[in-house]
Parts: structure tokens; C-alpha cells; sequence
């Protein structure tokens, strides 16, 4: 490891679509996996990574170590996911 | 006197049946639903510890010396999973007495084994022989608008550094 160029990080917001809230509704009267909802978030995970990645080849890094995922709440039907990470530079 | 008495219970009975109808089908079957996933789970789980022949390393706090790495890749997979809306009608009532919501208790111990078992797939097909530093975290996605409605469900992500050699 070469030099630690600090944190880097990368967000975004989404909200469901009307029409797979409808089917995630549906399929809530038995319960179990929602996979409308699994795939709408990680497809926004990927794009989170994908986000952190641009900045971390912004600042001339080409590693990233200790990578953390968070979610949160941010409005009703919305929810955030973000992820961050130290960028390095690696030999 | 009779038909009246008939009426009066009719008048008690019919609504009551049409409102305790729903929860109690939509209970009954969600636990049906569940425990025939939690069924196939086992069988999963069991194939693939067969397989991989138990390579997960969680946490350490020490420097491992035993592994040496060729290449590492993130690893990532995430499920969303929710009681069946019966079911959520009855942890409500049981929540007035509290104790232990048991239908709460099977749908996290699933979604927490299921995410982990995807994990370990996604490593296999991407040619990882171990995994590392595998972290669990639990979050809750709520489908309403408003904040009335109960409807609410977990979302469960893992994420681990997977080690080829």
C-alpha cells in the first residue's frame, strides 16, 4: 500500500415503482421473499458501488479497502443506500 | 322468538366472520408458505456446506497467516422479506401483551440463513475458496405512504470479501 487518499464515498435514493409496490403487496398476504423488491435494491447497490468507484478513480486511486454498506430511511417509501470506503493507492 | 334470536346472532356472527376471515387464512397460509421455504432451506444449506466444505471466516482480529491471496472481490447480495399480513395482524394483537412475536422470529432467522447461503453461492460462482470479514445488516422498508399502515418488511444485506488463491 502505497499512500491512503481518505474517504470515499457513494449514494442513492430510490423509490418503488406503483406497479411492483402492487405485486409486493400481493405477495405480503403470504408472506415470505419480496423479490421485486430485492432486485430494485441491488441493482441501486451496484449503482451506489459504481458511484464510490468514479470517485475513487477521480482522486488517482486504484484500490478501495474496508468498504461499509448502510441503508436508511430517508422518507416514507424512499429509502437511501449508500456505501463508503478508504481509497488507496496499491502496488 | 327464534328467527329473531337467529337474526340477532347473524347480525354478531357475519361481520365478525368477514373480519377475522382474512387475517386468519392470510395467517394460516403464510405459515404454510414459510415453513414449506424454511423446509427447502435446510436442504440448500446442507447441499452446499457439503460443497464448500465450511470456508467462511467471519471477523478476526488477528492478522491471518494461514491464508495467502492470489486476488480479492467484494461480495454482496441482499433479500427482502416480510411476515404474511395476517400475521402482522396478530404480532399487533400479541404486542398489547408482549412476549415473543414467533412469527417475527422465523422470518428473520430465514432471511438472515437465505442471504448468507446466496453469498456463499455468488463467492462459488465467482471462483472464491473463502470468504472473510462477513457482515450482516438489517433494515426496514416500509411500503405506505403514511405511517399508519403496519405493512413494514426487513431487508437483510450481507457483504464479504471473498479470497481467491
Amino acid at each position: 500500500m502505497v499512500s491512503s487518499l481518505g474517504l470515499v464515498t457513494g449514494s442513492t435514493v430510490r423509490a418503488k415503482h406503483i406497479g411492483k409496490d402492487i405485486f409486493a403487496g400481493l405477495k405480503n398476504i403470504v408472506g415470505g421473499e419480496l423479490k421485486a423488491y430485492t432486485e430494485l435494491l441491488n441493482e441501486s447497490r451496484n449503482e451506489a458501488l459504481q458511484r464510490m468507484m468514479v470517485d475513487a478513480n477521480s482522486r488517482g486511486a486504484n484500490a478501495i479497502v474496508n468498504v461499509r454498506f448502510a441503508t436508511s430511511n430517508v422518507a416514507a417509501g424512499a429509502s437511501e443506500l449508500f456505501c463508503y470506503g478508504t481509497a488507496v493507492v496499491i502496488q | 322468538m327464534d328467527s329473531e334470536l337467529v337474526l340477532i346472532l347473524s347480525y354478531i356472527a357475519v361481520p365478525l366472520v368477514f373480519t377475522l376471515g382474512f387475517p386468519v387464512s392470510s395467517w394460516a397460509i403464510g405459515r404454510w408458505y414459510q415453513s414449506r421455504l424454511m423446509n427447502v432451506l435446510n436442504v440448500q444449506e446442507k447441499q452446499q456446506s457439503a460443497a464448500i466444505g465450511g470456508q467462511l471466516t467471519g471477523s478476526t482480529s488477528n492478522k491471518m497467516t494461514s491464508l495467502t491471496a492470489q486476488s480479492s472481490v467484494l461480495l454482496h447480495t441482499s433479500i427482502v422479506v416480510g411476515p404474511s399480513i395476517g400475521q402482522m395482524f396478530f404480532m399487533w394483537i400479541k404486542s398489547i401483551f408482549g412476549g415473543q412475536l414467533h412469527s417475527y422470529d422465523i422470518v428473520t432467522q430465514y432471511g438472515r440463513r437465505e442471504v448468507v447461503r446466496r453469498l456463499q453461492e455468488q463467492a462459488t460462482q465467482l471462483g472464491c475458496s473463502s470468504i472473510v470479514n462477513l457482515r450482516i445488516e438489517t433494515s426496514t422498508i416500509s411500503f405506505a405512504k403514511n405511517k399508519e399502515s403496519k405493512t413494514s418488511s426487513l431487508e437483510f444485506l450481507a457483504y464479504a470479501t471473498g479470497i481467491r488463491n
